[in-house]
């Protein structure tokens, strides 16, 4: 069995043509390589430590363990070929465990990666919110101050809050505050919030690290009974007492850590960097959501006044439509229908209630923000 | 006698691999990236690097690529320690005034950029020491910090001179690069300098910047723009001298490209070995007009595909010839979770094919077209090269992939 090669010994950049002959007596089993033309030998290569590298389609390409490591052999040609394969049987199985051995290392690295995705997803809410009581007070209501002034500069367009009512002691203010006593007493939080009622278009309310609520009057406005502007306020209060805020940012902060690692992004900047973290930070955000609701349940439980106000609430302002049903993953809040469903099941077993706000408070609440006049009608201008 | 025979020889390098093969193994990495997460993206830069290299000959031997896929995966997770600061400092900012965190995201660009220097500089490191050719190694030495430093200084340069030094920038980046590339215990020379991009470069600067200027002037002299939103669009005739301006773009880059490669590449030499490199414009501007004619095909393609589907959608949604309302549409879409799926598909499907053309057309047209231009004079003399020592870094090549700065 003989063929023919190029052959480089890997110590210097010169190809020689030479001749491979098998030589069976000796031991171990080698390979002896001749010199094409004068048939003088110029290596022995122990058969047993040959193997196959890569190489395009009509070239074999056969290197050595014991020898440096870019000594090769070189064979083309069907001919060289099929005697070099039956010459050197290793090579056929050294190429099959090269294979095994990569997919041994892609198989776990892709189990460990799948465990970490896992691990993050149901491990960083919990540990944020061990996290979180290690984060000072103080420094939270910072954050929140901060946060505060950048949200009311950019919802108002620098113009500033037009607060409803600005009187600490007005009546409905101290109804507010009383309330945020009642829900707040006992519980040992660090914080003891305030909430401010803003005129603004949108019927929203929110809650900021530190304990700074917000309550926009349209959602007042839409508000027919205490009991859902209560649940409301419970519900940004359980923000508050979970200390959701800060937690997001936590958890937020490691989100693209771990998505520019699956994608092979880590400056974040391709869109599939951003659907990716998106997708984590909205479901980290519905429970956090779930988790206020939870709160706001309980304390109307304690409280005494009916959980039914804030479901009510959700249906008329935030109702399912079968765009948010269809891109339910890509929300920051749970489906209206599901948090109703949560509420309710919470709420089993509760005896008769009563309003969370006496009919004078609430009036004094309502009339914080009374709606803006109609516009007047326009005047016929002169040119017309 | 013999020996001047010898030196007049010249070494020609062949190209043998095909598209097809280059599109299998593209798209059998794709296959295998979902189910593995991404992380096959290590073996399909690998494959893909094989391919290219050991199709590459050189007088008579082709490369060898001996770098492997655990390697590549490897330095990408030490290149994490470089993200993590940034992560820190990203977590802090989020904490910041507004004010303080553009000033923080300035500072966070600028180091990236500063890094992306590091990355190429030791990506083309470790793609050089994994490269054999008559079973000798390459090797690029120097400091890739002094690099990143060299590159970050004239990139900054550039701004307050728009763009003018960049001929010195070009120059003096290329002479570092190739004064640190070694052939075994042989080191790499380039006599080119800033002369030989400073025309070519300053040519397509002005004719770009005439054309563009001339396009906005006179569609501004003649008021004919109509606005959409806030954004102005010129009429017709305007338009066509947009798409002038474009495609007198791609053109001179084109030109520049091949010109400025070949002339800076021709001043290359290794020993007694020079390089010689002859690569024409219009085969490059070739490789553009089918790159731009796939995109719109694929645009077309997407379009249609985005045209069965929604009428797919509005037929199963029709009642009795009404038109349906969007409610009606979006209902058979109500699980979200096979939406997330869906659209993540699509988006990959997407990303992919256009991927995979600019890699079969651009990429992969680029470097047949180098390989085909390039000769070398007097290869014998490199037979004298001895094998330089064992390089075994990783981390550089990981840095390149995390900033998506790698190329092949």
């Amino acid at each position: 069995m003989e063929f023919a090669a190029r052959y480089q010994d890997g110590l210097v950049a010169e190809v020689r043509n030479v001749h491979c002959v098998i030589d069976l007596a000796a031991d171990p089993v080698a390979l002896v390589i001749l010199d094409g033309a004068t048939r003088e030998v110029i290596d022995r290569w122990p058969e047993s430590e040959c193997y196959l590298l890569h190489s395009r389609m009509v070239e074999l390409r056969i290197a050595n363990r014991q020898k440096p490591a870019g000594a090769r052999l070189a064979v083309n040609g069907i001919a060289d070929t099929r005697a070099a394969l039956r010459a050197l049987p290793a090579l056929v199985t050294s190429q099959g465990s090269e294979r095994w051995r990569q997919v041994r290392i892609l198989v776990p690295a892709t189990a460990a990666l799948a465990c970490v995705l896992v691990a993050y997803l149901f491990g960083i809410p919990l540990a944020a919110g061990a996290l979180v009581t290690f984060v000072p007070p103080a420094w939270e209501t910072k954050i929140g101050d901060t946060a505060a002034a950048e949200i009311e500069r950019q919802m108002t367009g620098g113009k500033g809050y037009v607060a409803c009512d600005a009187n600490p002691d007005s009546p409905a203010n101290k109804a507010i505050a009383g309330f945020v006593d009642r829900v707040f007493d006992g519980l040992g939080s660090p914080f003891r919030p305030t909430v401010l009622v803003v005129r603004s278009d949108i019927p929203n309310a929110f809650a900021l690290p530190g304990g700074r609520a917000f309550y926009l009057s349209s959602l007042i406005q839409a508000s027919r009974t205490p009991d859902e502007f209560a649940g409301v306020l419970a519900h940004e209060l359980g923000h508050v007492y979970h200390r959701h805020g800060m937690q997001t940012l936590i958890a937020n902060s490691t989100t693209g850590l771990l998505v520019g690692f699956v994608l092979g992004d880590m400056t974040g900047l391709s869109a599939a960097a951003f659907v990716g973290s998106s997708l984590i930070q909205n479901r980290f955000s519905r429970q956090d959501e779930a988790e206020a609701d939870r709160f706001a349940a309980e304390t109307a439980k304690r409280l005494g006044f009916s959980t039914r106000g804030l479901a009510d609430l959700l249906e008329r302002v935030a109702r399912d439509d079968s765009f948010s049903r269809a891109f339910a993953l890509f929300s920051n809040h749970p489906l209206t229908d599901e948090r109703r469903a949560a509420l309710t099941a919470l709420s089993a077993g509760s005896v008769e209630t009563v309003p969370a706000f006496t009919d004078a408070a609430w009036q004094a609440i309502r009339d914080m923000c009374p709606p803006p006049p109609p516009p007047p009608l326009p005047r016929l201008s002169s040119a017309l | 006698m013999a020996e001047t025979a010898a030196a007049a020889r010249v070494g020609r390098v062949e190209f043998t691999g095909s598209r097809h093969e280059l599109l299998g193994i593209i798209v059998g990495g794709y296959a295998l990236m979902l189910p593995t997460l991404g992380l096959y993206r290590f073996w399909q830069a690998t494959w893909k690097r094989r391919f290219y290299w050991q199709n590459t000959v050189i007088d008579g031997e082709p490369l060898e690529y001996t770098g492997t896929a655990s390697q590549l995966l490897v330095g990408f997770l030490l290149a994490l320690a470089f993200f993590l600061p940034i992560y820190i400092v990203l977590f802090v900012l989020s904490m910041q005034e507004s004010g303080l965190v553009a000033l923080g995201y300035l500072g966070i660009g600028a180091a990236l950029w500063f890094l992306t220097g590091y990355g190429t500089y030791r990506a083309r490191d470790f793609r050089l020491s994994r490269t054999l050719w008559r079973g000798i190694r390459f090797d690029m030495r120097g400091n890739a910090w002094a690099y990143a430093l060299r590159r970050f200084l004239w990139s900054i340069l550039m701004l307050p001179t728009a763009g003018l030094v960049y001929p010195w920038m070009a120059s003096s980046l290329w002479k570092y690069r190739w004064r640190n590339t070694w052939y075994g215990d042989r080191q790499f020379a380039i006599a080119g300098n800033w002369r030989v991009f400073a025309g070519t470069y300053y040519a397509t600067y002005l004719v770009n910047l005439f054309a563009i200027g001339a396009t906005v002037g006179w569609i501004g002299s003649t008021h004919d723009v109509t606005m959409i939103g806030s954004l102005p669009v010129p009429g017709g005739l305007g338009l066509l001298a947009c798409l002038g301006c474009t495609v007198l773009f791609g053109l001179s880059l084109a030109w520049y490209r091949a010109r400025t490669a070949s002339r800076m590449l021709s001043t290359v030499s290794l020993g007694d070995a020079r390089l010689t490199v002859k690569i024409r414009t219009g085969a490059l501007a070739g490789q553009f007009v089918v790159y731009v004619v796939g995109v719109v095909g694929l645009l077309v393609l997407i379009a249609l595909a985005l045209a069965i589907v929604g009428g797919a959608v509005y037929a199963s949604a029709l009642e009795g010839g009404k038109p349906p309302t969007a409610d009606a549409m979006l209902s058979s879409f109500q699980s979200p979770s096979l939406n997330v799926v869906l659209l993540i598909l699509a988006y990959l499907v997407v990303l992919g094919a256009f991927g995979l053309l600019a890699e079969v057309v651009l990429g992969f047209g680029w470097w047949r077209l180098l390989a085909r231009s390039t000769t070398i004079s007097d290869p014998d003399s490199l037979r004298t090269v001895k094998s330089a020592a064992e390089d075994r870094a990783l981390i550089g090549q990981g840095l390149a992939d995390a900033l998506n700065v790698g190329a092949y």
